[in-house]
C-alpha cells in the first residue's frame, strides 16, 4: 500500500502534468478570452459607475444576482483571477523545464553522431583528403553560414535558429513580469484628483485632493512629493463647429523645496511629469467670484466652483451654492450659471464667456450643517425658498437684511488627474521585451545538420550529411540542397 | 483645392472604388466557375484600378480634414479595406492565390460599403484622439485587422477545401517529426507538443493557376498570414496601452475596446498553440481563427457603436 506522503507526490505529479500540456495552456486561454467578454457586457463599477447604480435602482433583483456574481467587476473577481493564475502557474510549469533544457543545452556535449542515412534529407559523397581535413573544411562552410557547429564523433553537430527558443522563452517570462508590474504600480503608487481654480496654488500632498487618494498599500500618507502647482491660466479652445480643439492650463511649477523650475503647460496627451507624479487634464469648469457683503462687511468674497451634469453638452447651466451659516436666520444661495446666455436661450452650447449671467434662489432656515453634506448642494429638509434674482459680470443685488451679493469676476478652474505609477517602467519593459521575443519566436526555425566522416578507400574521406528543420520544412529543403552541394560536391 | 471639392473628390472616388471592387469580383467568380482566362486578367486589372483610386479616395480625405485619414469609424473601415486589397493583391501572383479575389473583394465591398452607414463629413479630431501614438497605434491596428481579415477568408476557405477533400483529409496533418540524432530537440516540450511547422506544402500538387488551391495550402497560407499579423495587432495594443496611459493616465483599464482586443489577442494565440497542440491542428485551430476574426469585428462594429466606452470613435 502507497503511504500516504507517495499518494500526494503522485497526486501532485499528476496535476503538474495537466497543468504542463499544450491542451491546458490552450484551455485557459480560452477560458481568460471568454471570461474577459463579461467584463465588456455587463457595466462595470470602474468604468461605468452610472450604469451600475442605474442597474441597482431598475432592476434590484439582477443587480444583486450580478454582484454576488462579481459580474460588476469581472476583472478583480475571484474567478477571473483563478483563471489567470491557473494560465500563469501552467505558464511556470512549461518555462521551467524549458529554460532549464536551454542553459543544459548550452553546456551538454552532442551525442555522437550515428547513421544518417534513414533521414529524409540526406546527402553523401567521397572528399578528398582524411577525415580531419575533410571535417575542418566542413565546419568552416557551416560556420560561414553561420551554424553553430560542436563536435561529434565521427563527425559534427550544427544547428541554427537558437533565436526561436531563446525568443520564446523570453516572450513568455515576459508575461509574468507584466504581473509584476502591475503589482508594483498598484502597491507602490497613487491616483487622485484635484480641483484648483485660476490664480491658485496646489500643493502635492495627502490632504488636497478633492477625495481621499486612492494610495497603494505600501505608500504611505507622508510619501507624497510635496511640490507645488500655481496655475496660471486654464483655456479651452473649440473649433468654429463646437468641436474641442485644446484644453490646456499653464501652471508654474514649484519644487518641494519652494524653488520655481519655470512655467509648463498641461494638456490632453501631454501630463506634466515632475518627481515621479504625472498630472493630467482631466477637466475644467466655472468658479466665478461671489462677493456677500452685510453692511459692507464681506460675509465671502471667493471664487465658488460650479458644476455640470452634462460636461459634453453645454447648453445646461453651471449649479454651485453658497452656504452662510453665521446668519440667523441661515442663509443658501443657489445660484446657476450661464456661462453665455445669449447662446444658452438659442439652445446653443455655451462654451465660451459672453455676457455671463448668474441666476440664484436664495433659502431661509436651517443649513443642517451638523452632518456632513455635499458643498455642491443645500440640504433644503430645513429651508424656505426665500428670494430669487440675477446679476450679470460687474453688477450686484441686495437682499433684505442689508444683504449684498455681487458678481465681480468670472473664473475658471481646472481639474488634474494626479497620479504615481512607478511599475509602468516595468511594464514598458515587458511590453519591448514581448515584442522582442516574439519575431524571432515566430520568424526564424530551427534546423540541424549533421557531418559523419568515414575514411574511404585511399587518401579520401566518405562524407555523410544529414539535415532536419523544425519549422519551415520547405524553405530548409532548398537551404540544405545548396549546403550538402558545397559539403560533399 | 477647396475642403468641399476634396471631399466630394474623396467620396465620388470611394463609389467608384466600390463598383470596380464588385466588377473584379464578379469576373473572379465568373472564372471560377467557367475557367475563361480573359475573364481573370480582366478582374485583375479592374482589381488594380479599383485599388488605385480606393488611394485617392483615402489620400484626398486626409487632404480634406487636414490630418492623417484615420480618425473615425468610417475612415478606419475604409482604409482597412484598402490594405486588405493591397495585401491580397501584392501577394496573389507569388501565392497563387488568383482565385480567391472574388472573395477577397466581395467582402470589402461588404464591410465599406458597411461603412457608407456611418458616414461622416470630414473634420477635425477632438483633442484626445490628436496624438503621436495615436498614429502608430491605430496603423498598427489597420495593418494587423487588414491582415487577420486576410487569413480569415484563407482559413475559411480552407475548411471549405476541407470538406470537398475529405477523403485526403490526413493530407492536413502532416507525418510526425522523425526521431532526432544526436543531440536532443532543443528545449523540454509538453508530451501533447507538435512542432507548429507549417504544412508542408510541398508534397502536395499546387493547384493549376486560377484554381482553388488545395486545403493543406490554404491552411499554410492562413498561418503565414496570422503569424504576420500576430505581432503587428501585439504592438498596435501595446502602443494603444502608452496612448491611454499619456492621455487618460491609465495604461489598462478594461474599457470595452480594450476588453476586445486583448480577447482577439489571446484568441490568436490560442490559434498559434493550437496549431502546435496534438488533436487541436487542422479544423479546429482554424475555428479558432474565425473565433479571433469574429472578436475583431466585434470589436469594430458591435463595441463602437453599441457598447461606446471612452476610445472616442464611438459616436
Ligand atoms: C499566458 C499565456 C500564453 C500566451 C499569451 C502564449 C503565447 C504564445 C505565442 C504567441 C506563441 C508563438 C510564439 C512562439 O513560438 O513562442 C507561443 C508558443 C508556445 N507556447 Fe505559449 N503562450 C502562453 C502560455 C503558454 C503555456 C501555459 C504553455 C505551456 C503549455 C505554452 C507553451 C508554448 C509552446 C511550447 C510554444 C511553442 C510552439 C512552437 O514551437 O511553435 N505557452 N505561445
Amino acid at each position: 500500500m502507497p503511504s500516504f506522503s507517495e499518494t500526494t507526490y503522485r497526486s501532485v505529479v499528476a496535476v503538474w502534468r495537466t497543468l504542463r500540456s499544450m491542451r491546458t495552456a490552450l484551455i485557459l486561454l480560452l477560458l481568460v478570452a471568454v471570461a474577459s467578454v463579461f467584463g465588456s457586457l455587463v457595466p462595470q463599477v470602474n468604468t461605468a459607475p452610472g450604469a451600475v447604480a442605474d442597474l441597482f435602482r431598475d432592476r434590484p433583483l439582477q443587480a444583486a444576482v450580478y454582484r454576488a456574481l462579481g459580474l460588476f467587476d469581472v476583472y478583480g473577481s475571484w474567478w477571473f483571477t483563478l483563471a489567470y493564475v491557473l494560465l500563469l502557474i501552467s505558464l511556470a510549469s512549461c518555462l521551467v523545464p524549458r529554460t532549464r533544457a536551454l542553459f543544459r543545452g548550452l553546456r551538454q556535449q552532442p551525442q555522437p553522431v550515428g547513421d544518417l542515412q534513414g533521414m529524409r534529407l540526406f546527402a553523401e559523397g567521397v572528399v578528398r583528403g582524411d577525415t580531419d581535413v575533410a571535417l575542418d573544411r566542413s565546419r568552416r562552410i557551416l560556420r560561414r553560414r553561420r551554424f553553430r557547429v560542436a563536435p561529434a564523433a565521427p563527425g559534427l553537430a550544427a544547428e541554427k535558429g537558437a533565436a526561436r527558443e531563446n525568443g520564446s522563452l523570453i516572450f513568455h517570462w515576459s508575461l509574468f513580469l507584466l504581473l509584476v508590474g502591475v503589482v508594483i504600480g498598484k502597491g507602490f503608487g497613487f491616483t487622485a484628483q484635484a480641483t484648483v481654480i485660476e490664480g491658485e496654488t496646489w500643493t502635492e500632498s495627502h490632504a488636497s485632493y478633492d477625495l481621499p487618494p486612492q494610495e497603494g498599500r505600501f505608500f504611505g500618507e507622508g510619501m507624497h512629493a510635496g511640490f507645488q502647482l500655481r496655475v496660471e491660466d486654464f483655456d479651452a479652445s473649440y473649433h468654429p463647429s463646437g468641436v474641442p480643439r485644446d484644453f490646456v492650463t499653464r501652471v508654474e511649477v514649484i519644487d518641494s523645496a519652494g524653488r520655481s523650475t519655470g512655467e509648463r503647460q498641461i494638456r490632453v496627451n501631454e501630463p506634466l511629469s515632475f518627481q515621479g507624479v504625472k498630472v493630467y487634464q482631466q477637466g475644467y469648469g466655472w468658479a466665478p467670484v461671489i462677493d456677500v457683503r452685510r453692511d459692507g462687511r464681506p460675509l465671502t468674497e471667493h471664487p465658488v466652483v460650479f458644476v455640470t451634469d452634462t460636461p459634453n453638452d453645454q447648453r445646461q447651466p453651471w449649479r454651485g451654492v453658497i452656504k452662510l451659516p453665521s446668519l440667523r436666520p441661515q442663509v443658501g444661495l443657489e445660484f446657476e450659471l450661464f456661462p453665455d446666455p445669449v447662446a444658452g436661450v438659442a439652445g446653443a452650447p455655451m462654451l465660451e464667456a459672453r455676457n455671463p449671467f448668474l441666476s440664484f434662489q436664495a433659502w431661509r432656515g436651517d443649513l443642517r450643517l451638523t452632518a456632513a453634506q455635499s458643498v455642491f448642494s443645500l440640504d433644503k429638509r430645513g429651508l424656505r425658498p426665500w428670494r430669487s434674482g440675477g446679476i450679470g459680470l460687474g453688477q450686484s443685488t441686495t437682499l433684505p437684511g442689508g444683504l449684498t451679493v455681487s458678481f465681480p469676476e468670472l473664473r475658471e478652474y481646472t481639474q488634474f488627474l494626479v497620479k504615481r505609477d512607478p511599475g509602468t517602467w516595468i511594464m514598458l519593459a515587458a511590453a519591448l521585451l514581448i515584442v522582442l521575443g516574439l519575431i524571432p519566436a515566430l520568424y526564424s526555425s530551427r534546423r540541424r545538420v549533421w557531418v559523419r566522416a568515414v575514411a574511404a578507400d585511399g587518401d579520401g574521406t566518405l562524407l555523410q550529411v544529414g539535415g532536419f528543420a523544425l519549422q519551415r520544412r520547405a524553405a530548409f529543403e532548398e537551404e540544405f540542397r545548396a549546403l550538402a552541394d558545397e559539403l560533399v560536391g | 483645392m477647396s475642403t468641399e471639392a476634396l471631399t466630394q473628390l474623396s467620396n465620388t472616388t470611394f463609389g467608384i472604388t466600390l463598383i470596380l471592387y464588385l466588377l473584379a469580383a464578379v469576373a473572379s467568380f465568373h472564372h471560377l466557375a467557367f475557367h475563361r482566362r480573359g475573364v481573370l486578367t480582366t478582374g485583375r486589372v479592374m482589381g488594380w484600378t479599383g485599388l488605385a483610386v480606393h488611394a485617392a479616395s483615402v489620400v484626398s480625405r486626409g487632404l480634406a480634414a487636414g490630418r492623417v485619414p484615420w480618425g473615425n469609424l468610417y475612415e478606419y473601415v475604409t482604409v482597412v479595406g484598402l490594405l486588405v486589397v493591397a495585401a491580397y493583391l501584392f501577394t496573389e501572383r507569388v501565392w497563387r492565390t488568383e482565385a480567391l479575389g472574388g472573395f477577397v473583394l466581395a467582402l470589402v465591398v461588404a464591410g465599406m460599403g458597411g461603412a457608407t452607414l456611418i458616414y461622416v463629413p470630414p473634420g477635425p479630431l477632438v483633442p484626445a484622439l490628436n496624438s503621436y501614438w495615436l498614429r502608430i497605434h491605430v496603423v498598427m491596428a489597420m495593418i494587423g485587422s487588414a491582415l487577420f481579415t486576410l487569413g480569415f477568408v484563407f482559413t475559411v476557405l480552407s475548411l471549405l477545401q476541407v470538406r470537398k477533400e475529405r477523403r485526403h483529409a490526413a493530407a492536413l496533418t502532416p507525418a510526425r517529426a522523425p526521431a532526432l540524432v544526436g543531440a536532443d530537440g532543443g528545449g523540454e516540450r509538453p508530451a501533447d507538443y507538435v512542432p507548429a511547422e507549417e504544412p508542408d506544402g510541398s508534397s502536395a500538387p499546387a493547384a493549376p493557376r486560377g484554381r482553388l488551391p488545395s486545403a493543406t495550402t490554404l491552411d499554410r497560407l492562413a498561418y503565414r498570414t496570422i503569424v504576420f499579423a500576430f505581432p503587428i495587432w501585439t504592438m498596435a495594443v501595446i502602443f494603444g496601452a502608452i496612448w491611454a496611459e499619456e492621455a487618460w493616465g491609465r495604461y489598462w483599464g478594461w474599457d470595452p475596446k480594450e476588453v476586445w482586443s486583448f480577447i482577439t489577442w489571446v484568441v490568436f494565440a490560442a490559434y498559434l498553440h493550437a496549431r502546435a497542440t496534438v488533436g487541436w491542428r487542422g479544423t479546429r485551430a482554424a475555428v479558432l481563427a474565425i473565433v479571433g476574426f469574429g472578436a475583431l469585428v466585434f470589436n469594430l462594429i458591435v463595441v463602437n457603436t453599441v457598447i461606446a466606452g471612452l476610445h472616442s470613435y464611438a459616436g
